[in-house]
């Protein structure tokens, strides 16, 4: 497969190159100044139109070409730069000035292995360039992705700081194999995932590691044109990262930034308070012994458990407000870029450190980068690019979770303090203690140490040399290394530190992951022209890659105090684990691209790649594309329409692949497993040895049209998706002696529509801007290998599960009972009976809602006035719902008496009569709490996400003190929701059932249990450069 | 470089892909064929006399995977624990309330057919393993017949008609239709008749982690008696007893100890793979916890004797719903007692007075009194005299509940001897007759359509 694939793209690639013109000749010279301060520009291509002869500007500015006799054109080109075409007439020196790229259409898109002007691109690509996010304060790349792109879906897991996020680009394309996308930072892909464990949706974020401030722009690629060069690690989108370099304009540019601010958790949730909880618990331990006298002499009455008016609520402790509170936010970062005609250069350094709103919660960021590029001559050209980052995480256990701090505050009695009037913290043995499953929340923060410490390094190195005019090769060899260690002590006193058996005396556990992906690459690319109309550009390239993953714990125990903390001095280190785990990709792959006239573009793209992680008989895949455009604008019937800048239809088909799954899932598998002091094997898996990666088939239409001098641009695409061949552990049935076989099976379909306009709504000394986009995407699995749902996600009452994964539904649904209301006659719930049997059993679950959005979208608005600037960014959701699974215990009809309980409890039923959506509260009913939809809500949310507000002091002041620009700003992050969601916050995690790696997976999303909602930043910032 | 180079450069540039290429090529071998590190394939799993032993011990393993479950089953479906804990799939138990998607329904499930599996695995293939010796090869055919048959008998004891799996043969496991009651039983003591001639004799050098010919004894003793064979019931018990390789030590060895004296079969965990399930949910998440009617039982008469320390208080635990009592038998995590035992010689003294006392010999010499008496003399407990078999049987129950609790019994003896009704139904309003067998969980009749009408009544 693979050699077939290799001479294919080598024949395509040979009969493209050809055609090298000769001719009479003059010499034609001139120098190139900057249009702002007259300052030379070196490294200017300077291109005779309609031939492959050129040359560059040199550190003067100056160059000089030999071109034919008559009428010879000039094009002159710089990135950045707007290109200009001069007719030289009899002229032999042609002087001239370039200016800033006035248009977008010109701007340069970097797709991956190569980089094309936007009025070039076939694809489906959006871009995002740092102007959107520089003020706002993201911790990582992935969040300044928010709202600011058709089709890119960002959730974030939590108001936890270093946490993960979700992004998914057009969809959810996978049941079990990851949905992220493939994130390439300077053409190395990088790990995007969590090193660590955690607990429940907190975990950590590689992609945290890296400074949003060091990137100049991202680049997403959405069809199968533009990521079909990304092969089978292509399927969920290409997010390509492009970090700042300098600019050959001898001049060294120092900017120096500053950001503070507070944060504060958005909304905090209306409990109840000692006496209302009090009277709730005693009319329900009431409501029990009417329902089942007998209760009486088990349980005896409200008093017997603790229950007495005017003693129980004489405290009223408002736990939230103990473990909650405000966190200073801190960001600071210098950078310097510059460089002569032949070498450029930006380094920059970086300190960020966020306070958590939660007790104890603060992540700090150090970075650093280099990046490097050096011409040793006109053919030869290498550099680097290096980029550091070390992370400090102080977490507390929390989101997803009923222990831990954030959990545990809001299920906490207001019964019990978290101190004694001493000051000292109740611990897990003391009588006042509020005791498993609450914890004492106060205790959980402060006392236990949880500490990750992270350590990024990416580095690449590359070589370009210009073969022969235009042909060129580039290798590029670079490493991705990620660390984390994570080292825990819970003393005596925290939950798991006292447990008997876990802590018992104390419990410790420190344990390590890294994670390093080496690369090489190379490529050769060519582009040329036969004639004056036809243009090629093709290129060629191989790559290797492998990822070691190694991992180690250990855990202590009985420790002899709380004064000794690390495992030296555990009475018992009985557990203990490391590994190693490999994977490799082998690839090759090429791209054509031609275009006649500019007018109409054909692309053909493919990539072959083989996986370590596919069986014996499936190593190899292959993923085209094809893709055509029709620049309508250029036709001649289009000239007399003079607004109309640009026009240009695309169309694309091909295939991409996900082949992130674990690895050795292919192979039947017996691992140890041991009996009474022996170690003997066991089966745990059944291979498959056809298992190969995913396949999507892409079909994507779009427009992009800019009108006006690009003050209104529209981009418009519109997708159908279908993936096969999906990994999925299908259920067996356990009489097989398995639970699950590894395999491919079924097909999801990711349909959508995305709209990009953005607008100078008004340009004069005013200046307004509107960017808005919107999408949609609708997700079904089409089919699976049985109709039966497979039920996934937290367990849940009378049901089984929170989630299923069902034939014609769309991931990310919801399973349950269907809540019909409450009975007015007696007060408990009513239950849909689905299958008519006369009997609510779990065969009655069906699905409740769904948790993905029907609309998504952003909308920024941009008004600058002499210096000043105000902009207004909003991001919304629509139509998702969320599972508020926290009211399982904060609005359970008394099922236990160990949560406080939400407001809305409060209009429970009473009596015969009362209508109302809160059943009866009857202690220890389960009946009344079964999972079902009356905990599913519209999770619908709009969110005022940032607003900034800037002023820059004028040149001619700033100059007074010799600074080149002084920029002042306020900004304010998540300042205003609207939305009918009752819990914290509607913007919620994902859960994911492999432990830790909440973000993988999209079956079970959109369940709040007990996740931090987002925190609200107000921040001030100043940047000046010199 | 000048210009006119540019063909010779492109011939050197092709020369150096091409070799980079080959280079590359040849490295993919290694690239794309990592080793796996922990794991072995199917293939080598039985195929030479060295893997006898792995194998075995697997087997034995995943047998081990039912202990927890059982217990839980024995104990939380009967009127020994209450919940106080978190996790419904418990609190549906104790409150009888047992839904078909019911977690702990789905785990037994699960560990019977592992266990059938891992069995029926050995007896396929250990017969063509060359270089085998043949007392290895025949003991642990009779080991694999007698796991698979006390599996068998756990799960239809549990689950009423199961699937008959006698194969592993995915795709024929995986349509399986459910067999009776009967067919299931009927192939437990064939099993269980097939291991008893081959497995070895008792030995002082192995401990009772690992099965013997009483271990088989034990099993048809126990088996006869929810045949209602009394006769045979009692032979077997007799065999055991007879067999006098087990003596009766102090009642509290049997709560803090691994292997006491009286142990005859029980599921080997050691500090380092026991994971902590049971102790976890009785002592340490005190998800679990002792009901009035157990505290009453072991502690409030002077009946139970010693066997008053299967149970402790614990005054600070006391709050709320809690009454601060908790399980001593498995201990904590860190305590040497955390085997769940399957027989130990007590059962055979109860085996053998219930048989005798339903063969109407209730009081004398050789009758279920003496036997009631061997364990309330060992218990420091007042004798009994004995009376009506009626109240002989019904001091056998109570016998049960005090040497036996949380050893995964109670729920299986009230439904055998047809008491749920009267004993459960007094203790919880919820009791209804279909919880005398607990559901084949939901999810296997989705992905059997075999079983598609196959669930228990009621549910």
């Amino acid at each position: 497969m693979k050699y077939s694939f290799l001479r294919f793209i080598l024949v395509l690639a040979l009969a493209g190159w050809g055609g090298l013109v000769a001719a009479q000749q003059r010499t034609v010279s001139g120098r190139v100044t900057d249009a702002q301060n007259g300052s030379a520009v070196p490294g200017v291509s300077v291109l005779i139109k309609g031939t492959t002869i050129g040359t560059q500007t040199d550190s003067e500015g100056k160059y000089q070409i030999k071109t034919n006799e008559g009428r010879t054109v000039l094009q002159f080109t710089f990135i950045g730069l707007e290109p200009q075409e001069i007719s030289v007439g009899n002229r032999s020196v042609v002087n001239l000035q370039m200016s800033e790229s006035a248009t977008e259409l010109t701007q340069v898109v970097i797709t991956g292995y190569n980089s094309t002007q936007k009025k070039d691109i076939i694809g489906s690509v959006a871009v995002v360039n740092n102007s959107k996010f520089r003020e706002l304060p993201v911790v990582g790349i992935d969040q300044a992705l928010q709202g600011q792109a058709a089709g890119v879906q960002v959730t974030q897991s939590s108001g936890t700081p270093g946490g993960g996020i979700k992004v998914n680009i057009r969809g959810n394309t996978s049941i079990s194999a990851s949905n992220r996308p493939l994130y390439v930072v300077d053409g190395i892909p990088v790990f995007d995932g969590a090193l660590t464990n955690g607990y429940g949706g907190q975990t950590d974020n590689a992609l945290a590691f890296i400074n949003p401030n060091d990137i100049e722009s991202i680049q997403v690629l959405k069809d199968a044109s533009a990521k079909a060069i990304y092969g089978s690690r292509a399927a969920n989108g290409v997010v390509v990262i492009s970090t700042k370099r300098g600019k050959g304009n001898n001049r060294t540019v120092i900017t120096a930034d500053v950001q503070r601010g507070v944060t504060e958790v958005v909304k905090k949730i209306d409990l109840l308070n000692a006496t209302e909880l009090l009277d709730l618990q005693i009319e329900a331990v009431n409501n029990a012994i009417t329902a089942n006298p007998s209760l009486k002499n088990s349980i005896g009455g409200p008093a017997q458990l603790g229950l007495i008016k005017g003693v129980t609520d004489a405290t009223n402790t408002r736990w939230l407000d103990e473990v909650l509170r405000k966190g200073v936010y801190q960001q600071y970062q210098i950078s310097a870029t510059g460089g002569s005609d032949r070498t450029t250069f930006y380094i920059s350094g970086s300190l960020r450190d966020e306070e958590g709103v939660q007790l104890n919660n603060r992540f700090t960021r150090y970075g650093g980068t280099l990046n490097l590029e050096h011409k040793a001559n006109n053919k030869l050209k290498f550099g680097t690019n290096i980029s550091l980052g070390g992370t400090r995480n102080n977490r507390v256990v929390s989101d997803n979770t009923v222990a831990g701090v954030y959990g545990p505050s809001l299920r906490s009695l207001p019964y019990n303090t978290p101190a004694n009037e001493k000051g000292k913290l109740y611990g897990y043995n003391d009588t006042n203690y509020p005791g498993f499953p609450n914890g004492n929340p106060v205790g959980e923060a402060l006392l236990n140490r949880q500490l990750v410490l992270g350590l990024k390094m990416l580095g690449g190195l590359f070589v370009e040399y210009e073969i022969a005019k235009n042909l060129r090769f580039r290798t590029k060899g670079s490493i991705d290394y990620n660390a984390a260690q994570e080292d825990v002590y819970n003393p005596v006193g925290t939950f798991l530190g006292s447990i008997p058996g876990l802590g018992g005396s104390g419990y410790g556990e420190y344990s390590t992951t890294s994670v390093s992906t080496w690369l090489s690459s190379s490529t050769l690319t060519y582009n040329h022209q036969i004639g004056e109309k036809h243009h090629f550009s093709e290129f060629l390239g191989v790559e290797a890659l492998q990822t070691n993953i190694r991992s180690s714990f250990v855990n202590g125990r009985l420790f002899p105090s709380a004064d000794f903390t690390y495992i030296g001095s555990a009475g018992v280190t009985d557990d203990g684990n490391s590994s190693l785990s490999q994977n490799g990709l082998l690839s090759a792959f090429g791209e054509i691209k031609y275009d006649y006239d500019e007018k109409y573009l054909v692309a053909l793209t493919a990539r072959a790649d083989g996986s370590s992680r596919f069986g014996p008989n499936r190593k190899y895949g292959f993923f085209p594309s094809l893709s055509a455009a029709w620049r309508i604008s250029q036709e001649n019937f289009m000239k007399r329409f003079s607004f109309v800048q640009d026009i240009k239809l695309r169309a694309s088909v091909g295939y991409t692949g996900n082949e992130r799954i674990g690895n050795f899932q292919f192979l039947n598998v017996w691992s140890s497993a041991t009996y009474n002091g022996l170690s003997g094997l066991g089966p745990s898996r059944v291979g498959s040895p056809g298992l190969q990666w995913e396949r999507t088939r892409e079909m994507n239409v779009g427009l992009d049209a800019s009108f006006w001098n690009g003050r209104v641009s529209v981009i418009f695409d519109a997708y159908s998706n279908l993936t096969d061949n999906l990994l999925f552990a299908q259920p067996v049935p356990f009489t097989t002696g398995f639970a699950t076989v590894q395999g491919n099976i079924g097909s999801i379909t990711n349909k959508g529509l995305e709209f990009t306009l953005s607008t100078v709504n008004i340009d004069r000394a005013v200046r307004w801007s509107t960017d808005i986009n919107i999408s949609n995407n609708t997700n079904k699995i089409v089919q699976l290998a049985s109709e039966q749902p497979i039920q996934r996600g937290f367990q849940s009452d009378g049901v089984g599960s929170t989630n299923v994964v069902k034939q014609g539904e769309p991931l990310g649904t919801f399973w349950g009972f269907k809540f019909l209301g409450v009975d007015a006659a007696t007060g408990n719930a009513i239950y849909d009976d689905y299958n008519k049997d006369g009997i609510i059993s779990a065969a009655d679950a069906q699905p409740i809602g769904n948790a993905q959005p029907k609309l998504i979208g952003g909308i920024t608005n941009r008004i600058s006035w002499k210096g000043f600037d105000v902009s207004g960014f909003f991001q919304f959701s629509y139509g998702n719902k969320v599972l508020n699974f926290a009211n399982e215990f904060l609005l359970n009809p008394g099922t236990d008496l160990r949560s406080n309980q939400v407001r809305a409890a409060l209009r429970r039923w009473q009596k015969p009569g009362d209508i109302t959506d809160v059943p009866r509260y009857e202690y220890q009913n389960n009946k009344n709490s079964f999972h079902s939809s009356r905990y599913i809500e519209d999770g619908s949310y709009l969110r005022l996400k940032n607003v900034t507000i800037g002023y820059n002091i004028p040149k001619k002041w700033a100059a007074k003190v010799k600074l080149t620009t002084v920029r002042v700003f306020v900004s304010g992050t998540n300042l205003w929701t609207l939305t009918r969601y009752s819990g914290g916050d509607p913007e919620i995690s994902t859960f994911n059932e492999t432990r830790g790696r909440f973000d993988d997976t999209t079956i079970a999303q959109g369940v709040d249990f007990f996740t931090l909602p987002q925190v609200k930043t107000l921040m001030g910032g100043l940047t000046i450069s010199f | 470089m000048k210009k006119n180079n540019s063909n010779t450069s492109i011939k050197f540039s092709a020369k150096l892909l091409l070799l980079v290429a080959v280079l590359w090529l040849g490295s993919c071998k290694e690239l794309l064929n990592p080793r796996p590190i922990d794991l072995q394939t199917d293939a080598v799993s039985l195929n030479d006399a060295a893997d006898v032993q792995p194998a075995r011990v697997g087997m034995y393993s995943a047998f081990r995977n039912i202990g927890t479950t059982m217990v839980i089953a024995g104990d939380a479906t009967a009127d020994n624990l209450i919940h106080i804990g978190t996790f419904t799939e418990y609190r549906e138990l104790t409150n009888k309330q047992i839904t078909t998607a019911n977690g702990q329904v789905s785990s037994l499930w699960a560990a019977v057919f592992r266990a059938v599996y891992l069995a029926n695995f050995v007896l396929e293939k250990l017969p063509t393993v060359s270089g085998v010796r043949d007392t290895e090869r025949k003991t642990v055919l009779a080991e694999a017949r007698f796991l698979r048959g006390m599996a068998n008998f756990i799960g239809a004891n549990t689950f009423g008609g199961i699937p008959k799996v006698t194969t592993i043969d995915q795709l024929k496991n995986a349509t399986i239709t459910k067999a009776t009651k009967q067919e299931i039983l009927a192939s437990v003591l064939e099993d269980f008749q097939a291991a008893l001639t081959d497995v070895p004799a008792f030995s002082r050098n192995l401990n009772a982690g690992f099965i013997n010919k009483n271990t088989v004894n034990a099993a048809l003793a126990r088996f006869h008696l929810y045949q209602k064979n009394y006769t045979q019931a009692e032979q077997s018990a007799t065999a055991v007893i007879a067999s006098n390789n087990y003596t009766l030590g102090l009642f509290s060895d049997v709560v803090t100890k691994d292997f006491p004296t009286e142990s005859i079969f029980e599921l080997g965990y050691t500090l380092n793979d026991d994971p902590g399930t049971l102790n976890d949910l009785f002592i340490g998440r005190r998800e679990l916890i002792p009901s009035n009617n157990a505290i009453n039982a072991l502690r409030a008469s002077l009946e139970a004797g010693d066997r008053r320390f299967t149970i402790a208080f614990d005054g600070t635990k006391q709050k709320g719903n809690d009454n601060g009592w908790g399980v001593q038998k498995y201990g904590t995590k860190d305590a040497d007692n955390n085997n769940i035992v399957i027989f130990r010689l007590a059962e055979m003294f109860l085996i053998r007075a219930e048989a005798r006392a339903l063969q109407n010999r209730v009081s004398g010499a050789n009758s279920a009194v003496t036997d009631l008496n061997v364990l309330r003399t060992r218990a420091k407990a007042p004798l009994v005299v004995g009376g009506s078999q009626a109240a002989v049987v019904e001091l056998i129950e109570k016998e049960r509940q005090y040497e036996l609790a949380y050893e995964g019994h109670r729920w299986y003896d009230l439904v055998r001897t047809g008491r749920a009704q009267a004993v459960l139904g007094a203790f919880s309003p919820n009791w209804n007759a279909k919880y005398e067998l607990w559901p084949i969980p939901l999810s296997e009749i989705q992905r059997n359509t075999s079983l598609a009408n196959a669930q228990n009544p009621g549910y």
